[in-house]
């Protein structure tokens, strides 16, 4: 006697396990240009790295003296691996079994991905591609029906996941209802071109609504980069998993360690002479604010969330002198940078996320304020705007604020958290409203009664313009520094250094 | 020969237009000069090929995502 049999049935099982749905299944998959779960989890993990949990679980078939005839793997992937060397949780559907619309042991994979990040205090990353809940298969096969009433919200390990550790999800195909919320569910998410986001596919509202629309209508890339759903969009599956992992080296492994910082830059003095002249004399014309930056921050370290979604501003990750920060900006080129409804969303949920994992924040600022208008009004701008201000003035993470040109209205005081250590260069402007809007407001009697009144308003903008200088300001000692803008990467290196040992007295006690 | 749409990225007026239709345009080249909240947004060629159409004129009011121009590339 030895347990020769079930060892070679556990061998038997893991094999059907990894055919997944099966070849055909599997086939067709790959026809569409998609991988299978499995394979992207090689793809996002180091290599080899990929420890899984439960290849066991599914539902086994059996002839009359036992013997396993056929198993139905869980249509959930899920393991331990390694992103950058460091530990992590990962999983996803399986879309080659039930579309990965979950069976029994899928859903409970499912949650336990969750928990097991939440207890492990390492990074939760899922590859989604599958639809929610199904009635197919459901009969009256048992009077006990549905959870215990004790049963924990099902949405509780989402909850705490997020509270813990770093969450990082794709959309690598249709992805519906439970994954399309654990989607969203997430510090950071991406989707591919060739995937669909949506709380019901097109049979659902075809019959709910009478209305006849594709996934891509519904759900598509278009939709959802644009509307913050997802923070980025990428042509491809790969490209998903490098942005997934390159968001990760940003950040801790958990609330309670430090970001990892990468080694001092060598250029740490760096003074690019480009800065001197990249904000136009001209205040009208514009300037790329991603190239100002880029001239600032460790080369090549900026990695961008969101461009799409609320495009007068940028918020992104980044390094400087090796140490991770948080990074937002105004975008000119977007109705002058201005905070839309949507800027202001993406700007609090940057916030937060330095905030909850320890990273200093660097502004940039060229900011004329909330965008105005009949739309914005629509949009509840001045709702979101003034969430972005209270979550800024609430900070308790360093901050630094380097003040390029604009600095009107209350949409400015998002940029600056407490204590944060201003710098100003001098093509900055600031006040409580721009020149113009300013003038036309508090002159426009005197304006209309002139005998030349285009040139009474110019006279007036003009003085009132000339008070927005920097200079007195500085002279104030209302700011720490007017600085000469090629200092500026000298100056922040100097602050990060200064600001990094604080950051261990900012982990939870 | 692909036609491409270029559309606006913001409400505000035409304030300039630097090319005619039928111009050869390199990527990257400025079309046209939009006024948006007091500064010059200008709009680039998304790609080489010839300007086919302007869907504008100097002074036009114009909304986010209006069509410009076409480019035949």
């Amino acid at each position: 006697m030895s347990w020769e049999q079930d060892a070679k049935e556990i061998a038997e099982k893991r094999a059907m396990a990894r055919e997944l749905g099966g070849a055909e299944s599997v086939e067709r998959h790959h026809a569409k240009g998609r991988l299978t779960v499995r394979e992207r989890i090689d793809g996002v993990l180091d290599p080899e790295s990929f420890r899984e949990i439960g290849a066991g679980a599914g539902g086994a078939e059996r002839d009359e003296d036992g013997t396993l005839t056929g198993f139905s793997p869980a249509n959930f992937v899920l393991g331990f691996g390694k992103i950058g060397g460091r530990l992590c949780i990962v999983g996803g559907e399986d879309f080659t079994l039930k579309g990965g619309s979950p069976n029994e042991a899928g859903l409970r994979k499912s949650v336990y991905t969750e928990e097991l990040a939440c207890q492990y205090k390492v990074p939760l990353i899922r590859v989604h591609e599958g639809g929610g809940g199904s009635v197919a298969g459901a009969g009256p096969k048992s009077k006990t029906v549905g959870n215990p009433v004790f049963t924990p919200p099902r949405f509780q390990s989402v909850a705490r996941a997020l509270k813990t550790v770093p969450v990082a999800s794709a959309a690598l195909g249709p992805v519906a209802g439970l994954p399309a919320s654990r989607l969203v569910g997430s510090h950071f998410s991406v989707m591919t071109r060739e995937s669909q986001v949506m709380v019901a596919g097109p049979a659902v509202v075809a019959r709910a609504l009478s209305r006849e629309v594709t996934k891509e209508e519904l759900g598509g890339p278009d939709i959802h980069a644009k509307n913050g759903v997802v923070d980025n969009l990428v042509e491809d599956e790969a490209e998903a998993f490098a942005e997934i992992r390159r968001f990760l080296s940003y950040l801790p492994q958990n609330i309670h360690e430090l970001p990892p910082t990468a080694g001092p830059a060598d250029d740490r003095d760096r003074q690019a002479e480009e800065l001197l002249t990249i904000i136009p004399e001209d205040r009208r014309k514009v300037y790329d604010m991603r190239q100002l930056m880029g001239h600032v921050l460790d080369p090549g370290s900026f990695f961008e969330m969101g461009r799409k979604f609320g495009p007068g501003l940028i918020t992104g990750l980044a390094r400087l002198n090796g140490l991770p920060v948080g990074v937002f900006s105004n975008d000119c080129f977007h109705y002058a940078g201005s905070m839309t409804a949507a800027a202001a969303q993406k700007v609090t949920k940057l916030i937060r996320l330095c905030e909850q994992f320890h990273l200093p924040i660097v502004t940039f600022v060229d900011e004329p304020g909330f965008m105005i208008g009949q739309d914005a009004e629509k949009a509840a701008t001045i709702r979101y705007g003034t969430e972005a201000v209270l979550v800024a003035s609430d900070c308790t993470v360093p901050w630094a604020t380097v003040l390029v040109k604009k600095n009107f209205g209350v949409a400015s005081a998002a940029h600056y958290g407490p204590g944060a250590y201003v710098l100003v260069w001098p093509s900055a402007e600031m006040g409580a409203v721009p020149a113009e809007g300013g003038v036309a407001v508090a002159f426009g009697r005197e304006i209309a009664a002139a005998a030349d009144p285009d040139a009474r308003r110019r006279e007036l903008e003009e003085a009132m313009f000339a008070q927005q200088g920097p200079v007195a300001r500085a002279e104030s000692f209302a700011m720490h520094e007017l600085i000469d803008p090629r200092e500026t990467r000298p100056a922040l290196c100097d602050w990060s250094e200064r600001v990094q040992p604080l950051l261990s007295q900012h982990l939870p006690s | 020969m692909a036609d491409k749409i270029v559309r606006s990225p913001v409400t505000g007026t035409v304030w300039k237009i630097e090319m005619a239709a039928g111009d050869a345009v390199a990527e990257g080249a400025v079309i046209m000069i939009l006024e948006s909240m007091k500064m010059e947004i200008p709009i680039a060629a998304p790609d080489a090929g010839t300007l086919k159409e302007l869907s504008v004129a100097e002074g036009d009011q114009i909304e986010e995502d209006q069509p410009l121009a076409i480019i035949s590339a």
